[in-house]
């Protein structure tokens, strides 16, 4: 029994606090070095989706002391929201390689994310900063004057989610994580390519592509079929209905009724593969908190166990997680998220570390936008560039990539009310990752075609 | 019990339960034929409808539903106000399971899937499904009509204006480098009327000297149309002054006490709902111009000149007379509708005889009568000419002929083969949205983009289909995941799970929570099938699989299915009626002969 009621995931439950500190973390982490070169030439990419549009501002804070005195005038209501939550001295400060590309400024996550500090600042992790939707370089004043081509329908959220997703908010067929992995299913890399890509839930678009198609893996257990359940009491029936499902029809001459039940007895194997292959991996989820986003990486984390299984060497998932669109109640509801968020990595990189998996699979945090800096009383609104995570032992951690822009009004980057004009587009944070994932030049281009657009070219995989 | 009788007696009395044993060959292959031709045509047969059709015959059954009144989705809307968003997908349920005017409502439905609207991902048509419902009332009016009319009711609709982003579209400001929206330029080329490349009148591809495909429009040719649909708005000005503010009339126009409002407004005051109503109201009417932001300059596309400061109305009049009278309009349209009724690749010399019963504006029926008036575009005759070719009456010409059923119309065959107490699809979850790979995969108004829910050229690759190089739309959507979806999804209905302890008690939780005051036994009888007719074949699996075959497959249900399914009735004792008929329905539908229509 299932009722779809939305197209988007809904947050099982909340999840408070982090049951996996630094210390732990840290013991973890050594594997990641202790890593030695893996045998089979497998990668996998995952892209966890915020929903609703994540705040860059209150997710990678200032944290030099001028710049947080700054930020905490500049926000007053939001601040005295928080209460003391957000105080200075509670920050989590992080020590990129690169400080001086910054000045004399420096940043810091919020007390919710101690596991992506600890990644940050053990060089597993990197942040991608003012990076979203753009056709070409843009500025406050060609952005006002329309004189540059801009993406359609900024700060809408399902436009902005596909631009994030396809490299264009208007009507695009395939995703770039599809496109990443067509080439591997074309060269037959992927034995069983239905595999390819696969969603925990929704964000179809990102993974379909010439031939990708999205396989729906489901966290609560397999997806199995009601009927032969029901028939289970009945030996004849049961073996009949598996009979009539998987059946081939030498006598029909059609070629349509050939393909179909072709592809009935092949999902119906599909299926059953995939089930039988990543129940070997169970017990993994002792690892995994009773969260949301912990237990749709949680059967990510089997699937990649399962890929010998499974006969994939070339993947791409999606999960997600809802409710960043913080109009109001943001000191409530965000840190809450990022805990999950924290709390969901740390989950996953543990598990691949047992797997000696860290470097061949790097995660990404995407999100329609991020926000403004201007406050409407306990919430803010729809903004823009926002900054992100990219995870994994292949990472070139500790460092942050593009510009975290100076905070305040009216400067060349403000689109108004302090929304960042990102200054990478997404093309640039996708294609070291697809790069990073086997694909040759032109295959990129095919896969991000506005990639052309943009001649800078960031190294942080 | 006598009612029944009289359905019955409309197929020869041979057909019954008794004597199957000596069945009549022609009268059982004249209801595999009905059967057949109503699968084309309808959004599913029912034993009535094959019955009344060895009375009637093809031609005058044609013709009577053209002529009969067209049934509209707008007025349900408001009496699908429970559902709030999913009010259109809910009109679209009632309408196409329910409403006598099937051959309109099919026609409807494939133009939907040309003109393509959605409320996909929650965008500001999911906010009104007004919209949406008012949208596909113009596609019903017009199933019948001319496609210049088509053309221009879908390029005034608000719904059309606000997906594909015209709707506010400023002329250009040379001194700032801003230019009109391209969007609508170019999908009403690609997709609505002549596509990306130069066709012959089979829809063959034209080749140059070197053997490539011509393009059909420049880069160039997009700009100058985008011109043309510059200035389109909402037609607020009945209702606002310039100055933004609500005209006085409008408060006395609007009897503010009559409930004409969404019951989810609180807290707000008049003017808020009253702004709330008027901005719902306005998404169903069509765009007006406004000439200040429209393009004062020439406009040139596809060799025409609309010359400078010719008004809105005007440009866009001569700019579709222009489209329209493109050569490419009779094959582009003619091979999509052609799939959307009988097959996923139709030959050339089939889309050519359809080509030019659209160009003709006229179709000779079998039994003489004449269908269209003559005027290029006319949608009967090109319908007519699509159900009346050689090649959609025989039987199965060729093994390249058929198309997969498209998950919507599964679903709508089985609710209309068996009789539902309700077709009340409000107390349905399951129906609010099909869109997921965990549900149907498809929605109606619901695809993920402008190009629909498939492609018109899909080619599935490692197929047999996809060998011989056949279009296959419907392929796009059958996957490992949708597979065990689909089957999942009839179960519920054929297994009448609406009675379960947990779907009442889901249903009871969510009237509760929205403090709904309903009849629990509504909830019970939606969708609820009787099977009256199957339970009294229960005892005979022959019958009720012979039945089911003519019923769901018009007879192509292969002799090893059918064994396989008659021994699977027999595994289940005979006091389980219920069961032997569930099973037996699933893997009817669950099968390559019904899966397809051939």
């Amino acid at each position: 029994m299932y009722f779809n009621r939305r197209a988007f995931l809904k947050r099982a439950g909340s999840c408070a606090g982090a049951s996996s500190t630094l210390a732990t973390l840290g013991s973890a982490l050594s594997s990641f070095e202790l890593m030695a070169a893996e045998e089979d030439d497998y990668k996998a990419i995952v892209c966890v989706y915020l929903l609703g549009g994540m705040d860059n501002y209150d997710t990678v804070l200032p944290y030099d002391k001028a710049s947080y005195d700054h930020y905490t005038r500049l926000r007053p209501s939001l601040m005295a929201r928080y209460g003391g939550d957000r105080k200075r001295s509670k920050l989590l400060p992080l020590s990129p390689k690169n400080a001086d590309a910054h000045g004399d400024r420096s940043f810091a996550l919020p007390p919710e994310m101690p596991n992506l500090a600890g990644l940050f600042n053990a060089g597993q992790a990197a942040i991608i900063g003012n990076v979203g939707p753009l056709l070409a370089s843009t500025q406050a004043q060609s952005f006002e004057d329309e004189s540059v081509a801009l993406p359609k329908r900024l700060f809408s959220h399902n436009d902005q989610q596909a631009a994030w997703l396809s490299g264009s908010s208007s009507q695009s067929r395939y995703g770039w994580g599809g496109a990443f992995t067509d080439p591997f299913i074309e060269k037959a890399t992927n034995i069983n390519p239905e595999f390819s890509t696969i969603t925990a839930g929704g964000y179809d678009l990102f993974l379909t592509g010439k031939q990708a198609a999205p396989f729906q893996v489901n966290p609560e257990g397999p997806q199995y079929i009601h009927a032969l359940k029901d028939a289970q009491d009945n030996r004849r029936l049961s073996r009949l209905l598996k009979e009539h499902l998987a059946a081939s029809y030498p006598e029909l001459e059609g070629l349509v009724e050939q393909d179909v039940a072709n592809s009935f007895n092949k999902s119906l194997a599909s299926n059953k593969r995939f089930n039988q292959s990543i129940s070997r991996f169970e017990n993994i989820k002792t690892l995994f908190d009773e969260g949301d986003l912990s237990q749709q990486l949680k059967v990510v984390a089997q699937t990649i166990a399962a890929r010998n299984q499974l006969g994939v060497k070339r993947q791409v998932f999606v999960v997600g997680i809802d409710g960043f669109d913080t109009h109001s109640e943001q000191a409530n509801e965000l840190p809450k998220l990022q805990a999950e968020l924290d709390l969901g990595i740390a989950n996953f990189y543990q598990a691949l570390t047992q797997f000696e998996l860290g470097s061949q699979v790097t995660l990404f945090t995407a999100s329609e936008f991020g926000r403004t800096l201007s406050v409407n009383d306990d919430g803010t609104d729809h903004g823009w560039g926002g900054h992100h995570f990219v995870v994994g032992g292949a990472v070139k951690g500790k460092a942050i990539y593009g510009q975290i822009p100076k905070i305040g009004f009216d400067h060349p980057l403000d689109a108004g009310h302090g929304r960042l004009i990102p200054t990478l587009s997404v093309e640039q944070m996708a294609a070291p990752i697809g790069r990073w994932f086997g694909l040759t030049p032109d295959e990129l281009a095919k896969a991000l075609p506005n990639l052309a657009n943009f001649s800078d070219r960031l190294d942080f995989i | 019990m006598p009612r029944l009788l009289i359905c019955l007696c409309l197929l020869p009395f041979s057909l019954l339960a008794n004597d199957f044993d000596r069945p009549d060959k022609t009268a059982l292959k004249q209801a595999e034929s009905h059967s057949r031709f109503l699968t084309q045509t309808t959004f599913g047969p029912t034993m009535k409808g094959i019955g009344a059709l060895s009375h009637t015959g093809y031609s005058d059954w044609f013709k009577q539903q053209l002529v009969m009144p067209a049934t509209l989705q707008s007025p349900l809307i408001d009496d699908f106000s429970i559902v709030g968003e999913h009010a259109a997908g809910m009109a679209f349920w009632q309408n196409a399971i329910s409403a006598e005017d099937q051959l309109r409502q099919r026609m409807a439905f494939a133009l939907s899937q040309i003109f393509v609207i959605s409320d996909f991902n929650e965008n500001q048509l999911f906010d009104h499904p007004g919209a949406v419902s008012s949208f596909q009332d113009l596609l019903i009016k017009h199933a019948f009509g001319n496609y210049r009319d088509v053309l221009e009711a879908v390029t005034y609709s608000p719904a059309m204006g606000y997906y594909l982003t015209y709707m506010g579209s400023e002329k250009g400001d040379q001194a700032t480098g801003r230019v009109p929206d391209e969007n609508y330029a170019r999908e009403i080329l690609q997709l609505f009327s002549i596509g990306l490349i130069e066709l012959n009148s089979d829809a063959s591809p034209v080749f140059d000297d070197n053997g490539n495909t011509i393009e059909t429009y420049s880069n160039q040719d997009i700009t100058g149309l985008a011109k043309v649909f510059t200035g389109l708005n909402l037609n607020e000005s009945d209702f606002y002054d310039e100055e933004g503010d609500l005209l006085d009339e409008v408060f006395a126009r609007f009897d503010l006490d009559e409930g004409e409002f969404d019951e989810d407004f609180d807290g707000e005051d008049e003017e808020e709902r009253l702004e709330g109503a008027i901005e719902s109201l306005v998404f169903t009417l069509p765009m007006e111009t406004f000439e200040d932001s429209h393009s004062n300059l020439e406009k040139r596309f596809l060799g025409l000149r609309i010359p400078a400061n010719t008004p809105a109305q005007k440009s866009i009049q001569l700019a579709l007379d222009h489209i329209f009278a493109h050569d490419n309009l009779a094959p582009f349209i003619s091979r999509q509708l052609i799939q959307r009724f009988v097959t996923s690749h139709p030959s050339a010399n089939y889309i050519e005889r359809v080509a030019n019963s659209f160009t003709k504006g006229v179709f000779l029926l079998p039994n003489g009568g004449k269908v269209g008036n003559h005027e290029r575009g006319d949608l009967s005759a090109t319908l007519a000419a699509i159900l009346f070719d050689k090649e959609a009456r025989a039987d199965r010409p060729s093994s390249t002929f058929g198309k997969v059923r498209e998950p919507i119309l599964r679903f709508t065959a089985w609710a209309r083969a068996f009789e539902l107490e309700n077709v009340t699809p409000i107390y349905m979850f399951n129906l609010w949205d099909t869109s997921a790979n965990t549900s149907l995969g498809q929605h109606p108004y619901r695809s993920p983009t402008v190009f629909n829910f498939y492609q018109p050229h899909h080619i599935a690759l490692g197929t047999q289909t996809g060998m011989a190089n056949l279009s296959m739309p419907e392929l796009q959507l059958v996957n490992a995941s949708t597979i065990p979806s689909y089957i999942n999804f009839m179960s519920f209905f054929i297994n009448r799970e609406m009675r379960s302890e947990e779907y009442i008690e889901a249903y009871q939780d969510f009237m509760e929570e929205e403090e709904l005051d309903l009849d629990i036994n509504l909830v019970k009888k939606s969708f609820y099938a009787n099977y009256s007719l199957e339970r009294r074949l229960a005892s005979n699996p022959k019958a009720l699989v012979d039945h089911l075959a003519t019923l769901l497959t018009y007879g192509t249900l292969s002799e090893n299915s059918k064994e396989r399914i008659r021994d699977a009735i027999n595994s289940i004792p005979l006091s389980e009626k219920q069961r032997r008929i569930e099973i037996a329905i699933l893997m009817v539908m669950t099968s390559p002969e019904f899966l397809v229509q051939g």
